[in-house]
């Protein structure tokens, strides 16, 4: 079971630049109710986890849990057996299990699971309503552990415990409770990294991979894009933690460098300037002059490759100006790779932003340029008065850019090429350049016949 | 493993599900009430999962707020306290915000506390109607007709008169938007003033215009549905809508009730407009009889292409059976028609296998198809069966465009979904 204790502690994460600010206690904002948007503890363990392609994720509880998640993101993976990303797997408890207990279904599907599928782990993921009526999850995992040999995973983050960040977090935990430490690696080697928060969404992490192992950089462990369970369970032997987009997971970090002395980075791949920080930021952190030296060698010849690239790009860019309406980190991500390809980024939404994002978006954008707190009521404004050429943001503003005329991006829309590392911000560029030749945002806009 | 009808599950889990939940149908219930704040009570992931789910499959923003119940709540309060902080809350943060109504319905967690939703309502003064939809019973199609029901019982005033031409339908979930327009506008065409409850074919159609609404866009509006009782005729199709005709009915003994099973084919569709016809005492208008004869040519066209192959069919009861009838119609063998959810109408099925079930199960019989009709979860596994052609059918649609627009519904509609279907199968049956 999870702990109300544990749950105190994951919401006043010490190791959090924004904890600082909160009065002894007070730690993360809970959900309120009408105003929750977004996913719940559940949803964000899953995220977390689903991407072990190796194991099976078992989701015990009703019928929403599973059957609106699975097969929702493309999270790649390059596992070469039966890929359980793409498929779920649920106890869907129905009446009788809420009334008597959901523990025999359950090890009853754990069976099936390991008859049929045989994979190498299984995550079981509890849900309200078998966290409310008190199935013995740990007991069940533990038994089916003995007899199948494989790890069988409990993850307690039930999704009215909190929002989609605390379970990340819970899955954290439950990682490094029963996986991390199990297994020792076949060999190791100085340059041993695990990646940490990078789900591999749209390959991701592809974008950037093959230049690590350019530079001799080694990923032991991935949690978990692309990841495997083997691997995990042997990362307390790796040299560094790099913390990929994901404050979620500071917390395990934080504890794995208390258990296992593993200093841990916190970095980003969106745009070209801040892949080439991240890879600098790792080799120091490794602290070997030969690494940093290919390091360099690998940033110059990539930069300058993507240079080259993007000089078309930079031309049809030029002059252009964008307002950007995005949530969190991207606020500040999307605005670097526009900047790198010589887009002028006049505004930024700050809304939902953390005091750091804030800072960084300042940092990107400079002094003229505007952090917007209501974006919604000051986009069109700022798009009148600079100019703006393109509006990246959320479906709801596409409004805005059909009144003013002007190109649109759907930041939020399910992508299905990566905007990650170098080559990533060609396909930013690509889209780009479509959505300022498309005329459709000038034409769809016109009058009726019955209007004029 | 051998498949049969029963409400037995064959296994104690599902893999790779083709079922969703009762309260995602009560939200997409209330999403064709107009100005309907569509309110679910539970944690918040419920309805993040189903905001995402049908925004993706209407690419439409969806209205839905949550109650997000925690773990404390969920142990302390009767369920008063979560409902009335979060209407509260709204209404305090978007002060322009006016529900015409507020859809409250449940989940497995705050059915499993047992919270007293109906109490709630007396300390609401916007009109309220609930819905009890723990989604560890029933499914999508029942959450849907059972919202259905409660708007019935708890807004529509009960009459003694009726207005010879006014009539009611009552579609079920897996009509997609133009296909409860078109019924409307056959009906309109009979001389019927028509409404449906509820409404999709004026909210989630996928139409253009300024405002992103925050609350349901179109629909029917909430004094359209207190006057219903004073309808001649109430219409119910699929299985799962005749409880709510029937509640409806006892606002009005007066209210005759006919119920189809499904509108796809041409027999159900010639009992539709007989009835119609006996009703109204006229002859349809020309264009209906021109879609019939259109449907009849297309029966003839694709009976060779349809007739000589194999179908895998999964979705919700009332669909399936309708799919299952036209595919028959025209000499198509069904090898498996895969439930999401037991249904008596399932038993009217003309099928080799004809079971409650996943896409694991209905994978099984994937080598014998030449084409499964699915939802678009059946893509990637197909993606290993190259001789296996795919239509996409049923919630969700994440991937394809304008699932709102696809009719399969009346002569018009069946007659589509037959060239849909062969020219599909055309691909993979003759093009090696």
């Amino acid at each position: 079971m999870v702990s109300r204790a544990k749950i105190k502690e994951l919401m006043n994460e010490s190791a959090c630049s924004h904890s600082k600010d909160k009065k002894p206690g007070e730690g993360c904002d809970k959900p309120k109710p009408g105003l929750a948007a977004g996913g719940c503890a559940f949803d964000g363990a899953q995220i977390s986890l689903f991407p072990y392609a190796d194991a099976v994720h078992l989701v015990h509880g009703p019928q929403t849990c599973l059957g609106a998640s699975w097969e929702t993101r493309e999270t790649k993976t390059s596992y070469t057996g039966r890929d359980h990303t793409q498929m779920g797997f649920t106890t869907g408890i129905t009446t009788n299990d809420v009334i008597f207990g959901g523990d025999k279904r359950l090890a009853s599907s754990i069976d099936y699971v390991m008859e049929n599928y045989k994979p190498e782990a299984i995550f079981v993921y509890s849900t309200c309503v078998t966290a409310l009526v008190g199935d013995d999850m740990d007991m069940t995992c533990k038994l089916g552990s003995e007899k199948y040999g494989v790890p069988i995973v409990p993850v307690h983050a039930a999704g009215f415990i909190g929002s989609k960040n605390l379970g990340s977090r819970l899955a954290g935990e439950a990682v490094l409770e029963h996986l991390i430490g199990t297994k020792e690696p076949e060999f190791t080697t100085p340059y041993d990294i695990n990646l940490i928060g990078d789900y591999n969404v749209t390959g991701d992490m592809w974008q950037y991979l093959p230049l690590f192992e350019k530079i001799g950089i080694r990923v032991l462990s991935s949690m978990s894009g692309d990841g495997r369970v083997g691997d995990i369970r042997t990362a307390h032997r790796a040299k560094l933690n790099v913390i990929v987009c994901a404050k979620s997971l500071i917390t395990l970090t934080r504890k794995m460098q208390e258990q296992y002395a593993i200093p841990w980075i916190s970095v980003s791949f969106y745009g070209k300037r801040d892949t080439s920080f991240a890879i600098r930021e790792i080799v120091t952190a490794l602290g070997c002059p030969e690494l940093t030296a290919r390091a360099e060698a690998v940033i110059a010849e990539a930069e300058a490759e993507l240079e080259t690239a993007l000089i078309p790009y930079r031309q049809m860019f030029a002059g252009k100006k964008a307002v950007l309406n995005t949530g969190g980190n991207k606020a500040w991500s999307i605005a670097s790779g526009l900047q790198d390809l010589g887009i002028e980024v006049v505004a930024t939404s700050v809304a939902k932003s953390t005091q750091d994002d804030i800072d960084k978006a300042r940092e990107y954008l400079g002094e003229n340029g505007v952090l917007m707190t209501k974006p919604a009521s000051e986009q069109g404004k700022i798009i009148d008065s600079t100019g703006a050429h393109i509006l990246l943001a959320g479906g709801r503003s596409l409004y805005t850019a059909i009144k003013k005329k002007i190109s649109f991006i759907d930041v939020n829309q399910e992508k299905k090429t990566s905007y990650g590392g170098y080559g990533g911000l060609l396909n930013l560029a690509e889209d780009l350049k479509y959505a300022f030749k498309n005329p459709v945002f000038a034409n769809v806009g016109k009058p009726a016949p019955w209007e004029v | 493993m051998e498949f049969s009808l029963t409400h037995k599950e064959h296994k104690p889990l599902q893999v790779n599900p083709i079922k969703h939940s009762q309260p995602m149908g009560a939200t997409l219930a209330f999403l064709g009430v107009k100005d309907c704040m569509p309110l679910m009570h539970g944690a918040q992931g419920c309805a993040s999962y189903t905001k995402v789910f049908f925004t993706r499959h209407f690419n439409e923003p969806i209205a839905v707020r949550n109650t997000s119940v925690s773990d404390i709540t969920a142990v302390l309060d009767g369920g008063d306290y979560s409902i009335l902080m979060a209407i509260e809350n709204i209404q305090s943060k978007e002060k322009n915000i006016k529900p015409s109504m507020i859809g409250l319905h449940t989940t497995g967690l705050t059915e499993t506390k047992g919270d007293d939703v109906r109490g709630v309502g007396m300390h609401i003064e916007i009109p309220y109607v609930f819905v009890n939809t723990p989604d560890y019973e029933g499914g999508m199609e029942s959450g849907w007709a059972l919202t259905v029901t409660a708007m019935i019982e708890q807004l529509t005033f009960s009459a003694t008169e009726v207005k010879p031409n006014k009539l009611v339908l009552l579609p079920h979930l897996s009509m997609q938007p133009i296909e409860v327009e078109k019924i409307k506008a056959l009906c309109e065409d009979f001389g019927f003033e028509t409404y449906a409850l509820p409404d999709l074919s004026t909210s989630l159609d996928g139409y253009w215009e300024e405002a992103q609404g925050k609350l349901s866009n179109g629909g029917i509006t909430v004094e359209e549905i207190r006057s219903l009782a004073t309808c001649a005729t109430v219409i119910s199709i699929g299985q799962s809508m005749k409880k709510s005709a029937l509640a409806l009915q006892k606002k009005n003994p007066s209210i005759e009730h006919l119920h189809f099973d499904h509108l796809m084919g041409l027999d159900s569709n010639d009992n539709f407009v007989d009835q119609l016809m006996k009703i109204r005492h006229t002859q349809p208008k020309p264009l209906i009889k021109r879609w019939r004869a259109r449907l009849q040519d297309a029966m003839l066209d694709s009976h060779f292409l349809i007739g000589s192959s194999h179908f895998v069919i999964t979705g919700e009861p009332d669909m399936l059976v309708g799919m299952c009838a036209l595919i028959r119609s025209v000499g198509g063998t069904i090898e498996a028609a895969v439930s999401t959810t037991f249904s008596d109408v399932l038993h009217t099925i003309e099928a080799e296998n004809v079971f409650v079930g996943d896409l694991e199960d209905a994978q099984r019989f994937f080598d014998k198809a030449d084409m499964v009709i699915s939802n678009f979860h059946a893509e990637r596994i197909l993606h290993s069966y190259h001789d296996t052609a795919l239509v996409i059918r049923g919630f969700p649609n994440y991937e394809e465009l304008g699932n709102q627009l696809k009719n399969d519904q009346l002569y018009e509609g069946s007659t589509y979904f037959l060239f849909e279907i062969a020219n599909h199968l055309r691909k993979v049956k003759h093009e090696h």
